[in-house]
């Protein structure tokens, strides 16, 4: 445990995405997911990409973890270029994609090799107590709720101290309340550990809630559209008027500023 | 307080317990516990049967009591005789299930895992399957003679389908997103089987490896009906040969014992083996 809490600074979890093209050829031709993206990741930083379904911004994702490699372009991390997926990147997905036939324990375990039984019950407690399961690591997946699910697939991604912290829409299919809780709660697990956290998510709020800068990206083809960095202090209020206009910039990047009128006409 | 009202209450208290074991009145309800809701009519019919057999009712060479079918059963076991046939045919059984299940663990798997593989080996599988397993019976006993071997591969074929199938289906539909941390944390291809696929089809294998059991039990009756010497299908025989009804109703009885005893023992591995996963 100690070795996490040496560097607490961590200068590891560089990210550069320099992707030329990505397209999908399907039964109906090619469809272009990605182009030109250009975007450096700091060691350390919280990110979010925010935008509509079909916008790439999973398929960006997926790139990063590598388990899309038939691209043009590269991604680095730390400089070393990315060609498959790796234990220094933890991945999130949107359902919880636990084994069902392993205990919270082993399942926080799976990824784990190379360390003897102790350091390895160790690492996994470690992680266990991170996420607030002390008391579970010996239950199976369907004796848990969805949110507790979750915290154990943040506390498998963890396990195997990565450089980079990815979530694609980890809390979406979560309850309201609950997902406002897991968003503090990935803050301070973040503060925590102080991995690169690369988050995508459709929710406006919750990439201001969370981010260093939030990235935005349009679709067809899926683009970036602004960086905008988020300078507000944590824990941020939800309400603060900064975090409002902040939101609401975000928002009228995306639908444009005159899209309740707009709407109005179309409903007309 | 107050004594009137404590023993009120004692009162009510005694009331309540008298209602809950021995309803008062009329009404005298038995209570029977629901587990035991599933006894009542083999029992009763037992008993029924029983009563008309011994009241000269039932014709005796044709449906001898209960009790004269308990005789027989002891008789043979006496005699060893029980030993002798019931041991060839679970042994018959035990062989073909486990050459059947082999197999169909071997090719399910394969066309479970290699698309390739389902392509070229799944068509031609499907096709020997829709034929009527019993139809294999002149074939075998043409090719195989009337010794074991006949009889081994009948039921080496029954037992072969379920397991097949249900391997092959399961190994086919393992959720691709499973796969894929499989992926995440670089596992090798034996991993990857050993980690998460077999895991993940083990209740469906079970499943199959269960249904594959219920016909080789089907189909060394089958075998052993159609020309043996030994087994608990050829006493079925002799009985009929020699008007013997109760030898027939005694090997009917001990084929559903056993065959509820391996399937209850093949279930209770599997559940073993699945552990507290959910279900």
């Amino acid at each position: 445990m100690s070795n996490h809490m040496d560097n607490g600074f961590n200068q590891r979890g560089t990210v550069n995405i320099e992707i030329v093209r990505k397209a999908f050829s399907g039964s109906k031709g090619t469809l272009l997911a990605l182009e030109n993206i250009l975007l450096t990741i700091n060691p350390g930083e919280f990110v979010c990409i925010v935008g509509g379904s079909g916008c790439g911004k999973t398929t960006l994702l997926r790139i990063i973890a590598g388990l899309e490699t038939q691209y043009e372009g590269a991604v680095f991390l730390d400089g070393k270029k990315l060609t498959g997926t790796g234990l220094d990147r933890g991945v999130v997905f949107q359902e919880h994609r636990l084994l069902s036939w392993l205990t919270v324990h082993d399942n926080v375990g799976f990824g784990l090799a190379g360390l003897t039984p102790e350091e390895r019950s160790g690492d996994i407690r470690h992680y266990i107590r991170l996420v607030g399961l002390d008391k579970f690591e010996h239950e199976y997946p369907h004796q848990l709720s969805g949110g507790m699910s979750q915290r154990v697939a943040i506390a498998r991604a963890l396990a195997g101290r990565p450089e980079v912290l990815l979530l694609d829409e980890p809390f979406a299919s979560l309850d309201a309340l609950t997902r406002m809780r897991m968003q503090q709660e990935i803050l301070r697990i973040w503060e925590a550990e102080r991995t690169t956290v690369v988050l995508v998510t459709h929710d406006i709020e919750e990439a201001v809630y969370l981010a260093d800068r939030v990235v935005i990206m349009s679709p067809q083809p899926g683009t970036i559209r602004k960086i905008l960095p988020v300078h507000l202090p944590r824990p941020r209020a939800r309400t603060d008027r900064e975090f409002v206009r902040i939101r609401k910039s975000i928002h009228d990047e995306l639908f444009g500023s005159d899209s309740i009128a707009q709407l109005a006409t179309e409903n007309r | 307080m107050s004594t009137a009202e404590q023993n009120r209450r004692l009162a009510w208290k005694s009331a309540t317990t008298e209602v809950s074991a021995n309803p008062p009145g009329k009404i005298k309800r038995i209570y029977i516990p629901d587990r035991l809701l599933g006894w009542i009519i083999p029992v009763s019919a037992l008993l029924l049967w029983e009563l008309l057999a011994r009241l000269g009712m039932l014709p005796a060479n044709w449906l001898p009591a209960p009790t004269v079918v308990g005789k027989a059963i002891y008789q043979l076991t006496v005699s060893g005789d029980l030993l002798k046939h019931a041991g060839i045919t679970i042994a018959r059984v035990a062989v073909g299930f486990l050459l059947g299940a082999s197999a169909g663990t071997l090719f399910g798997g394969l066309t479970g895992y290699l698309p390739v593989a389902r392509k070229l080996l799944d068509p031609s599988l499907q096709a020997l399957r829709s034929v009527p397993s019993i139809a294999w019976v002149p074939l075998f006993l043409l090719w195989l003679g009337i010794q074991e071997t006949s009889k081994i591969a009948l039921i080496s074929v029954g037992a072969f389908f379920p397991v097949y199938l249900n391997l092959s289906v399961a190994m086919r539909h393992v959720d691709p997103k499973l796969l894929e941390v499989g992926k995440l944390y670089r596992l090798s291809t034996f991993q990857m089987v050993r980690r998460i696929i077999l895991p993940a089809v083990l209740p469906e294998y079970i499943v199959g490896l269960r249904s594959g059991l219920g016909l080789a039990w089907m189909f060394v009756v089958a075998a052993e009906l159609l020309g043996a010497s030994s087994g608990l299908g050829y006493l079925m025989v002799d009985g009929e040969m020699t008007g013997r009804a109760s030898i027939i109703l005694a090997s009917v009885i001990l084929f559903a014992i056993f065959g509820k005893v391996t399937d209850w023992s093949l279930n209770a591995a599997g559940r073993e083996l699945l552990g507290h996963r959910a279900r």
